[in-house]
């Protein structure tokens, strides 16, 4: 009897050691619904994730520091409105087809036809396969952006498409399976519900074994749920969409944070063409008594994590034309009350409408802020919410767009031209980036030579001056440097979110799950 | 039987008018809602030229007694139009989360029911006795905090505390189960996977008695009312006298007429739940139409707001006429008065 018992043990032994040495790793992690799993009309934050692992891109950014690197290409050339890339060979897609420059050309062409997510980018470009391995783009003018842009251009399986189609761009084929060359590949997909991808073993890179075998991104967890399924080993990333207050609950009870550091920012943009804020000293007025220190304060999670840097002029740190970390803008009430004085407005004839978008409910308490420095300089203002879809409506006329507008600002590429462009060139005015309506020659100078530089040089002088000019005309009030935090379990490693010099400065990229190591 | 049948073809007409009423309110709702559905829908970084196609592909810039003819146009033909929210066939979309809620509601109108009317019996079995003020303190309990708040206690308890009960989805994720009906308590038959099928109903209880809580306490406290009230009834005071006994009294006399008004008002919580559940889909992550319908809201998603709305408005519908239907089975008088009427 004793030794049926032992021999069992040894066998139930012998079983669990093999299963845990071949367990299958599952790594689980949630977003905001919806998935969009085409990566024509990729634009959110889960897209991002699903468009960085099912598929690839010519190039991507460089990890810890500025400019890219060939990915899907080995190398490419410019003379600045021609960018000619020589693609690497021997890749494949997930069905097995070779990849070719005919891919790329598709890829294009078909992002351009179906205008969706951010198909904007390649706004006249064409592309031309000179041969397999070979693509030429040529834009309609110089653009120094455009091979930062390529990391939006995810090169999709052409002769896939076509064989499944049952549309013209196999929207629907794309919507529901994966027809890249990434890393993972797509098992299941429910836009609201759960994307679940498996690790290609094919993948032109390879991906080490430590990488998770499984990954389940789902969508729409509250927050409570999130909380709880972590702590309950159920959950390894969390959404940085939970509020701080959780997050830093989780923390405390020894999950690990995330960070990406963003190429955005926390904006506060006065209307330039409304009065008082016509006047540059009124806005400068403003500029000055806001309390850059206590936002800081109010969006720190930890003692050592924040959602959020100082910020230190118009462009974060860390892009071309940016200030260096330590000039921190800080309020200044001499200041303010000198540019009160040289207004032409009396700001006691005017209430300043602070507005705050009802779905981020982060920023009322910043309109609280503003409202309370503005009081110190006997500034009357007012606190209006506006859903998202109002504010969007509203800013299309420079009447009914708010004294002040609150937004969060991304550069989806990496590069500034996507940040700055759209925000302050006087041919984008009264969209959602741009409420201030600002429009300067010398800015849209700045603007078109930081896209039209030939060299970083070149782009580093452009930016440096736009910045400054910014600065001066103070159109926005620039509250911090965006910093993304996600808790985590300590299930995971994720080493382009937690070593700076592994970071890719790209929203979604530090989620590539083939960078990632399971350690259970 | 003919004048349950006359019953039912009465009703049937009644909701078709109903159901074309809400179907022109909500239409019309739906666009006074702030904000352009094209803009949300492409996302804040669209250019102009693609929110001016969107809505052209919308017929939005219609009027508005135009756009919807089309819709009636597409509706006759089984075409709810594209969801903005999930680029997918609205009709898909609600293929897909009509079963998990269907299935959440249902297990708890019958955890409702059958609590809450054995509850309400026993209290007014013992009227003013301690059975009876425990229940009407359950009750009272049960229904002054809404559902999600007894979904975070539920889960804070029996999921975080006591592991007992999974925290999120319909189905762990070991399980593989072709989605055949959707309904996943079937679909687990259907693949033979028996550990499956419990593993459903293991994540169905939580969220279910959550929803059915409230619906619980309501069910005791007006199945109590009413049959307190009929006990005082002279019919039931003749049963008495005549020695039956009392529990043949509370089940042949006392229970049937009280059930009747208990009927309605838990024929109409049954129907409200398909709304009510959304913030327990939300706390459960379960993938039901309550919280589709919600987000498609948020997003002005216009053809899945119609789609969501007919289907959850033809299922309030559809149950009423069965409870109609009940009420005339269990209330003669009402069977009668309806075929004097017609």
């Amino acid at each position: 009897m004793k030794l049926k018992y032992l021999l069992g043990s040894v066998v139930a032994a012998s079983a669990s050691f093999a299963s845990a040495a071949f367990a299958e790793t599952v790594l689980r992690l949630d977003e905001v619904a919806v998935g969009e799993l085409d990566p024509a009309k990729a634009s959110d934050y889960a897209d991002s994730i699903l468009m960085f692992n099912v598929y690839d891109t010519l190039v991507l950014p460089n990890q810890g520091g500025p400019g890219h690197s060939g990915h899907l290409a080995e190398s490419w050339t410019s003379d600045g409105a021609t960018f000619t890339f020589n693609l690497r060979d021997g890749v494949n897609f997930q069905s097995g087809n070779s990849m070719s420059a005919k891919d790329v050309v598709y890829s294009l062409e078909r992002s351009q036809a179906l205008g969706s997510g951010l198909s904007y980018l390649f706004a006249g470009v064409s592309a031309e396969a000179i041969d397999d391995s070979t693509v030429q783009f040529t834009l309609g003018a110089p653009n120094a952006a455009f091979v930062a842009s390529m990391v939006r251009l995810p090169i999709v399986d052409m002769a896939y498409v076509e064989a499944n189609k049952s549309d013209e761009w196999g929207e629907s084929l794309l919507s529901g399976t994966s027809a890249g060359t990434g890393a993972y590949a797509v098992a299941s997909h429910n836009p609201q519900e759960e994307t679940v991808m498996t690790k290609w073993d094919d993948y032109f890179l390879g991906v080490a074994d430590a990488a998770p075998d499984t990954v389940r991104l789902r969508y729409g967890l509250e927050a409570a749920t999130v909380r709880t399924l972590i702590a309950q080993g159920e959950h390894d990333i969390a959404s940085q969409w939970l509020p701080p207050e959780v997050i830093k609950a989780l923390s405390d009870n020894g999950a690990q944070l995330l960070t990406e550091t963003g190429t955005g920012a926390f904006y506060f943009k006065m209307n330039t063409t409304k009065a008082p804020l016509d006047d540059v000293n009124c806005r400068r007025a403003l500029a000055s008594a806001f309390d850059y220190a206590t936002a800081i304060q109010m969006i720190a999670i930890t003692d050592s994590v924040s959602a959020g840097s100082p910020s230190t002029g118009a462009i974060p740190v860390g892009m071309f034309g940016a200030n260096s970390a330590d000039m921190v803008q800080a309020q200044d009430m001499d200041a303010a009350k000198a540019h009160m004085a040289a207004c032409s407005y009396d700001f006691a004839d005017y209430d300043i409408e602070v507005s705050w978008i009802a779905e981020v409910p982060l920023e009322e308490r910043f309109a609280l802020l503003m409202q309370s420095n503005f009081a110190q300089l006997g500034i009357k203002s007012y606190i209006k919410k506006l859903p998202w879809a109002l504010f969007a409506e509203q800013v299309s006329s420079p009447e009914n767009t708010p004294h002040i507008s609150q937004l969060f600002v991304n550069a989806v590429t990496g590069d500034p031209d996507t940040l700055l462009y759209g925000m302050y060139h006087s041919s984008n005015p009264g969209t959602w980036q741009s409420p201030e309506y600002l429009s300067d020659a010398q800015v849209d100078s700045f603007l078109e030579a930081g896209r039209a530089a030939g060299s970083e040089a070149g782009r580093q002088e452009a930016y440096a001056g736009l910045n400054a000019r910014l600065m001066d005309l103070a159109a926005t009030i620039y509250g911090f440097d965006r910093q993304s935090v996600f808790a985590a379990s300590n299930r995971v490693k994720v080493p382009a979110m937690t070593d700076p010099s592994k970071a890719f400065g790209l929203d979604g990229l530090g989620f590539s799950f083939r960078l990632m190591e399971m350690t259970e | 039987m003919s004048q349950l049948f006359g019953i039912l073809v009465r009703r049937i007409g009644i909701s078709v008018v109903v159901l074309i009423g809400v179907s022109m309110l909500i239409f019309a709702i739906a666009r006074i809602i702030p904000g352009d559905p094209a803009r949300i829908a492409l996302g804040p970084n669209a250019t102009a030229e693609q929110i001016a196609k969107l809505r052209g592909e919308m017929h939005l810039d219609e009027n508005i007694v135009i756009q919807y003819g089309f819709f009636i146009k597409d509706l006759v033909s089984g075409d709810l139009g594209t969801s903005l929210y999930t680029n997918r066939p609205v009709t898909l979309d609600i293929a897909q989360f009509l079963p998990a809620t269907l299935e959440l509601v249902f297990l708890a109108g019958i955890i409702m029911v059958g609590l809450g009317l054995p509850l309400g019996i026993l209290a007014a079995r013992f009227r003013n006795k301690w059975p009876d003020h425990l229940v009407r303190a359950l009750a009272l309990l049960t229904v002054s905090a809404p559902s999600f708040v007894w979904a975070v206690i539920l889960m804070l308890l029996f999921a975080y505390y006591l592991p007992l009960f999974p925290i999120a989805g319909r189905l762990s994720d070991i399980y593989d189960i072709e989605r055949v009906t959707g309904f996943l308590t079937v679909d687990t038959l259907i693949a033979g996977n028996f550990a499956a099928f419990f593993d459903v109903w293991h994540h169905l209880i939580l969220p279910a008695v959550a929803l059915a809580l409230s619906g619980i306490g309501q069910a005791a406290r007006l199945t109590r009312a009413n049959m307190v009230e009929t006990y005082e009834k002279p019919y039931i005071e003749m049963a008495q006298a005549y020695g039956f006994f009392p529990h043949r009294i509370a089940r042949l006399y006392a229970f049937k007429p009280s059930l009747i008004p208990s009927l309605t008002i838990i024929g109409l919580d049954f129907a409200a739940m398909l709304g009510n559940a959304f913030l327990v889909e939300a706390v459960f992550a379960w993938p039901g139409l309550s919280r589709y319908g919600v987000n498609v809201i948020l997003r002005k998603d216009l053809n899945a707001i119609m789609g969501t709305v007919l289907i959850i408005a033809l299922t309030f519908l559809i149950v009423n006429i069965i409870v109609d239907l009940l009420i005339a089975v269990l209330n003669p008088r009402i069977r009668h008065s309806t075929r004097v009427q017609s």
